[in-house]
């Protein structure tokens, strides 16, 4: 199956990807991290600043800091920013 | 036969005693159970904390322990990006998105949200492609535990280990439906929590600590030098460079994972309120990001302590780890845990599978046959008999199903071939009101045909196994597709999708209202 996909496809679809593949091909590192930490960054500021605190919240039984989801969403990423920026 | 493992007695007690505690968990949850609601999405009475267990641990399986650490041995620290990069962004994607929506909407499955927002084509075929995958996934996590875990380390014949599995964790999905499924998933974690880390802290102490392993895994030489990167150049042959895990997996796989996976989702539809489906879903994302230190650094620490497994071996890291570090006791402990992650994994497959089997398949079924639909009474009995089919069927066949490919690379690809159809489908749904029923049908049914030219045309992308790639742009084709298909046919009227698009829904009253009168209807 593989042969047939190559001798009808390859021709079609290489013109496309094989550009992409070498402008990706240029670029690595800082962008790598500064795109992997901006995946946890920014939906903390999505939830903790953008985002209506009463819809966050909605269904909430106990209004406190401790069941407010917006302080639950920006613990939750710290770790991960600070993982990926370690293992880089 | 001499790379197995003998078990003490006192293992075996332990491990006994796990699996008779699981089976009457299960049993005692039977009494919350009398009708398909509590069957399926357990009276919608859970709270965050159990949601939040049960979505880790059905997502983590006995597969995992195996396939990710003989990845991290073979690849390094990249293996780690799935638990990391591709769950919790995804995780509060899903949680202020999907979940709200999908909990206020009262469904049972996502293909039924599909149908209601597109029309029963979309929901047809989504619910076919899931029950198919599920099916499969059923099969393959019970053949490589049995055959992999039970037979090449225990000696334990594989059809015996098999078997019994499927029968503990079939009868307590039988008895208790998700209300079971999801209180043995809340012991199961636990289980899992301990042996794991007791494996890692016993395989970083041999090592000699964190620092040692980081100098003897560099000190093997330059085929080493990224096992401490999570993140590698576009162009590296392996299967995780930086593009494909920020793309593929964080922006399209991971999303389609934590929001259209039914096994996931399910237990946010079970939310006691709308608020706990949210914070079950945090907390779940919160509790997987420890997942690594169980399942990827015991893999890095296999490379010192075993060096002679070597690449085509690297499924057996964690066997072997087990086999020279764990003492009797730990080692019945350790088993325990893999169990404890395979049962909850099954169940939870299991419960989804059969939820989705009898909402969207022989519910469409019956309409098109213009019989009524089927009573909550009607929905349990039948719930519990294809329970009972599926996981005798799913054992019948596993062998057979399994015994092929890679099994982590497997499971991707056939997730890879309709995730990012899906999630473009089903985003478009949520936030373009413009979307119409044959534009999702066609970017859905398209675009699983396009992923399937890309997965099998080689040469296109630089890695070997470029289902990263895939995922990424069957979701990208997916999108324009529903876009152009959607602006050629007409829209739909505003009494259809009023309710059920996201912005409506967060933002104005009189939707809200829509969306509760389409809940009572």
């Amino acid at each position: 199956m593989e042969k047939f996909f190559a001798e009808v496809f390859y021709p079609m679809l290489s013109p496309i990807f094989r550009p992409i593949n070498a402008f990706l091909s240029s670029f690595f590192e800082p962008y790598a991290s500064i795109c992997a930490v901006g995946m946890f960054v920014l939906p903390m500021i999505w939830v903790g600043l953008l985002l209506n605190p009463r819809y966050v919240n909605r269904g909430q039984r106990y209004k406190s800091a401790w069941t407010d989801l917006r302080i639950w969403t920006v613990l939750s990423m710290i770790p991960h920013v600070v993982v990926y920026f370690y293992f880089r | 036969m001499g790379l197995q493992i003998g078990l003490h007695p006192i293992d075996i007690i332990i491990i006994v005693t796990y699996m008779l505690g699981s089976l009457l968990l299960g049993w005692y949850c039977q009494k919350y159970v009398g009708d398909a609601q509590d069957f399926f999405v357990a009276g919608r009475a859970l709270p965050f904390w159990a949601i939040g267990f049960s979505i880790v641990v059905s997502d983590i399986g006995a597969v995992d322990f195996v396939a990710v650490a003989g990845a991290a041995y073979k690849n390094g620290v990249s293996a780690a990006n799935f638990d990391w990069m591709g769950s919790m962004p995804a995780m509060v994607f899903a949680a202020f998105v999907f979940v709200p929506y999908f909990w206020r909407s009262g469904v049972f499955t996502v293909p039924e949200f599909l149908g209601r927002r597109y029309n029963a084509a979309v929901q047809f075929v989504n619910a076919l492609i899931w029950a198919v995958v599920l099916f499969v996934m059923l099969a393959v996590m019970q053949w490589v535990t049995a055959d992999k875990l039970m037979y090449t380390v225990l000696g334990i014949p594989p059809y015996w280990a098999l078997w019994i599995t499927a029968l503990v964790t079939g009868f307590y999905t039988f008895e208790g439906g998700l209300t079971a499924v999801v209180f043995t998933d809340v012991v199961q974690l636990v289980v899992m929590y301990v042996g794991g880390l007791g494996l890692l802290a016993l395989s970083l102490w041999e090592v000699g600590g964190w620092t040692a392993l980081h100098d003897k895994i560099l000190a093997l030489g330059p085929d080493y030098q990224n096992h401490f990167k999570l993140l590698l150049p576009h162009d590296t042959t392996g299967p995780f460079p930086w593009t494909g895990i920020v793309f593929g997996l964080g922006i399209v796989l991971a999303i389609a994972y934590m929001s259209g996976n039914q096994v996931i989702v399910q237990r946010t539809f079970g939310a006691r309120t709308e608020w706990d489906a949210k914070g079950g879903m945090l907390f779940g994302g919160f509790l997987k990001s420890f997942i690594p230190l169980m399942v990827a650094l015991p893999g890095l620490c296999a490379i010192v302590i075993v060096p002679h497994l070597g690449a085509e071996n690297a499924d057996r890291a964690v066997p072997e780890m087990i086999r020279v570090l764990l003492p009797a006791g730990l080692r019945g402990l350790m088993f325990a845990a893999l169990l404890a992650a395979l049962m909850s994994s099954i169940s939870g497959t299991l419960n989804s599978s059969t939820t989705i089997f009898v909402t969207d398949l022989l519910g469409q079924a019956r309409r098109v046959l213009g019989k009524p639909p089927l009573s909550s009474k009607q929905g349990l009995v039948l719930g519990r008999v294809y329970t009972a089919l599926f996981i005798i069927l799913s054992a019948v066949l596993a062998k057979p199903i399994a015994d092929r490919e890679q099994i982590y690379v497997f499971i991707q690809t056939v997730l890879s071939l309709f995730q990012g159809p899906t999630l473009a489908v089903l985003l478009l749904g949520i936030i373009w009101r413009r979307a119409t029923g044959w534009g999702g049908f066609a970017g859905l049914v398209l675009g699983v045909i396009f992923c399937f030219v890309l997965k099998n045309t080689p040469g296109l992308f630089p890695s070997d196994d470029p289902f990263l790639f895939v995922a990424w742009w069957s979701f990208v084709f997916s999108l324009l597709v529903t876009v152009v298909v959607s602006y050629l046919t007409p829209p739909e009227p505003d009494e259809k999708v009023r309710g059920l698009v996201w912005s409506s829904v967060v933002r104005d009253e009189s939707a809200q209202q829509a969306l509760e009168e389409r809940i009572s209807q």
